[in-house]
């Protein structure tokens, strides 16, 4: 209840200050000055860099303003449907493939196509790279960079114990013989060779593309049953008796973020993560961090990866700067100077252009996400169908009845039953 | 204009701030609630009238509203008369007129000033975490102790003792109620030959009742709106499992996590019911064990 005070109180600020600004008259000369308001989730160093590239674009157009708003991923959502009932969103806004279908159908989101090519010049991004902001045939989302999912390691720890990390070829199965392996070779008591997965939607998502399936299909049903869904959870259970794994009620100490993940708290030595992740969870370890694809479902598999936008910038519906906004994107994406601040830390940029321009200045934990994008490349899949309305709340059941397992409340196979349950009744609401 | 009824406007001018601040930001916000209860409403698409099919869902078809009352009840169980016992056991003795009692006061009644905020809920994950303080300290006399906080057989005690830790407020009120006793009585009692067991139990707790009777509504109240320290220490999620998923953090998730606003406000309104209900139950029940002074 505390919280929705909170909303509430800080949705009357907001409302107070607009209204205090119409009372006060704006001037004349100040009403002539472009004032947007940009949003996006991320770490600090995110941060640092955004406003960095927003003062180049004021210094080179005089008369623009954007004022930058920051949050984490878990407090980003709320307050952006907050003030999207509110009619009251930043002009340009940080956007997931997650959520840019919800966001684009309800009618929030401004279709960039007619400032393309004039001032959103993107071709070179390639067709797919621009098709993945495309919702309904319009272009909604502008990729800020490509990742991956990627298995993020302590080389540190590997080294030390003399075993060898994962690689792209890695199986299922021989990636729990290694995690196994490091788990008895590290004399540290407390360190464990992977992570619990078993709630890490990704993974899953993985692993069923690999088995030709899918989390969702095209008409937004779930694309696997009760068995499938019992031989993943059977997985996370047998790395966890084998101490492949962390024991549950370690895992669960894990909020979500990167600074609480197991790998960013010494207690294991991989992380089922996202390749544009590297730079930031290296900041957070004192050891040397390096990265590898998910493992691969073995011979005759179909490739589980896929390549994605890691964010996108789309504009607001209601914004009174169209076309402003859309210049901004495109400064963001296919400016020297712009590139040169954002590098990878967003992914890897989708121009091909800029993707060329920054490479050869980078450091080397950002060449290693370029080297990565184009090893992945040729091991992907196809983008998957978007998520349906209550896939979050999906998720948080994945991971929940990971944890019922974990802590033996349930067994692998009712525990793949009641998934399948809970989760056709959250679509069935949606 | 009659000399009265000038007094009465000018009363009514300057109650206007807080009028205005009752039916703007409470009765206003309170009502739009009710109605959206009544609705589907995803904060971006206008609410549609879907008349009592959020009820009806939350009545007869929903396992974490049934997860979350149970968690809920639990906490105000144990958590309630466990603070209030705590509380007055603190007062009695503080009230036993020792030196410097301002000083012991104000320290006792600190983690009330903090228990609420985000720090100390942090703090407490801190400690109760499976390498944190407690159980090292637990180590030192040989015991090896769980993860409190992310074991679901735990964690709702954690919650549990962090509320009680919290006596302060409950703590003044009976202190201020121990002193309202007279000391005449125990003295009688004293001459009589009553053991102090018995006059706690004859004239200290009679006489204090409608002290307890306060304590007992305004904590049951608070320990029923509780969500801070669980939304902080499970990081929103009420896990592991379901272990801290109080009725708030529910309703939270389904209205700031799963956009369902109407659920959530529909969700809200059977709080308030229930917290009602025992309210009621408590006023009711209360003419058989609270002794008024007259």
């Amino acid at each position: 209840m505390t919280t929705a005070f909170i909303d509430r109180r800080t949705l009357l600020k907001t409302g107070a200050s607009a209204l205090a600004l119409t009372a006060s008259g704006v001037p004349a000369a100040v009403a002539q000055e472009k004032r947007l308001r940009m949003y996006w989730w991320g770490s600090r160093e995110r941060a640092e860099r955004t406003f960095k590239v927003n003062d180049l674009y004021s210094a080179r157009n005089p008369g623009v303003k954007i004022d930058g708003e920051t949050l984490s991923w878990g407090d980003y959502w709320p307050r952006l449907a907050t003030q999207a009932a509110g009619r009251n969103a930043p002009d340009i806004i940080q956007m997931d493939y997650r959520y840019i279908f919800e966001y684009a159908r309800r009618g929030a989101l401004l279709a960039l196509d007619e400032f393309m090519p004039a001032v959103l010049n993107i071709a070179d991004f390639g067709k797919d790279a621009i098709d993945s902001g495309r919702v309904d045939g319009k272009v909604y989302g502008v990729s800020l960079g490509l990742n991956s999912t990627a298995i993020l390691y302590n080389k540190t720890a590997f080294e030390a114990a003399g075993v060898n990390p994962p690689t792209h070829e890695t199986t299922w199965a021989q990636f729990a013989e290694i995690c196994a392996e490091l788990t008895k070779a590290t004399k540290k008591e407390g360190f464990w060779g992977s992570q619990d997965g078993g709630g890490v939607e990704p993974g899953l998502e993985i692993w069923m593309r690999q088995r030709g399936k899918a989390l969702y299909t095209p008409e937004g049903k779930l694309g696997f049953d009760a068995k499938d869904i019992a031989e993943w959870y059977g997985y996370w259970d047998d790395m966890r008796k084998r101490k492949a794994c962390v024991p549950p009620d370690v895992q669960a100490l894990d909020r979500g973020s990167n600074d609480s993940a197991m790998l960013s708290l010494g207690k294991a030595a991989t992380a089922f993560e996202h390749s544009n992740l590297l730079v930031g969870y290296q900041t957070l370890n004192p050891q040397k961090l390096s990265m590898t694809m998910y493992p691969t479902g073995g011979p005759g598999a179909k490739p589980g990866q896929y390549l994605k936008p890691s964010q996108m910038w789309s504009v607001y519906a209601r914004t009174k700067f169209n076309e402003e906004a859309a210049r901004i994107v495109n400064f963001f994406v296919e400016d020297q100077e712009a590139a040169k601040v954002l590098t990878v830390e967003r992914g890897v940029p989708a121009s091909a252009a800029m993707r060329k321009f920054i490479t050869p200045d980078l450091n080397e934990l950002d060449q290693q996400s370029i080297r990565y994008i184009s090893l992945v490349s040729d091991r992907v899949g196809p983008l998957p169908a978007p998520p349906p309305n209550g896939a979050g709340e999906i998720q948080r059941t994945l991971r929940r009845i990971n944890e019922e397992v974990g802590f033996a409340r349930t067994t692998v196979n009712a525990a793949g039953k009641q998934f399948i349950e809970e989760a056709q009744s959250i679509l069935a609401r949606g | 204009m009659s000399r009265a009824s000038a007094n009465d406007t000018r009363a009514y001018l300057f109650l206007l701030p807080w009028f205005a601040g009752f039916f703007c930001l409470t009765t206003g916000p309170t009502l739009a609630s009710l109605f959206l209860s009544f609705t589907s409403f995803d904060l971006i698409q206008a609410p549609r009238w879907i008349g009592a099919a959020n009820y009806v869902r939350i009545a007869t078809n929903d396992v974490s509203f049934i997860a979350s009352l149970k968690v809920t009840f639990f906490f105000v169980a144990f958590a309630v008369p466990l603070k209030l016992g705590f509380a007055l056991a603190v007062a009695m003795a503080l009230n036993k007129g020792i030196r410097g009692l301002p000083l012991y006061r104000a320290i006792f009644y600190l983690p009330s000033l903090l228990g609420a905020s985000v720090a100390i809920a942090v703090l407490w994950r801190k400690l109760f975490s499976g390498d944190g303080l407690v159980n090292k300290v637990l180590a030192l006399v040989g015991i090896h102790g769980p993860s409190w906080i992310s074991d679901p057989d735990y964690s709702i005690y954690t919650l549990v003792v962090l509320s009680v830790w919290q006596f302060g407020s409950p703590m003044i009120i009976f202190l201020a109620g121990l002193r309202q006793i007279p000391h005449d009585v125990y003295e009688a009692a004293s001459l009589e030959g009553a053991s102090k067991r018995r006059q706690f139990f004859k004239i200290t707790l009679p006489l204090l009742t409608p002290v307890i009777f306060f304590n007992a509504i305004v904590q049951t109240i608070d320990a029923f709106k509780a969500f801070t320290p669980a939304f902080i220490i499970s990081e929103g999620t009420g896990g592991p499992v379901r272990s801290t998923l109080f009725y708030t953090l529910y309703l939270y998730q389904e209205a700031f996590a799963y956009f369902r606003m109407g659920y959530a406000a529909a969700l809200a309104w059977v709080l308030v019911l229930i917290i009602a209900f025992f309210t009621a139950v408590s006023f009711i029940t209360a003419r058989y064990w609270v002794h008024y002074d007259d």
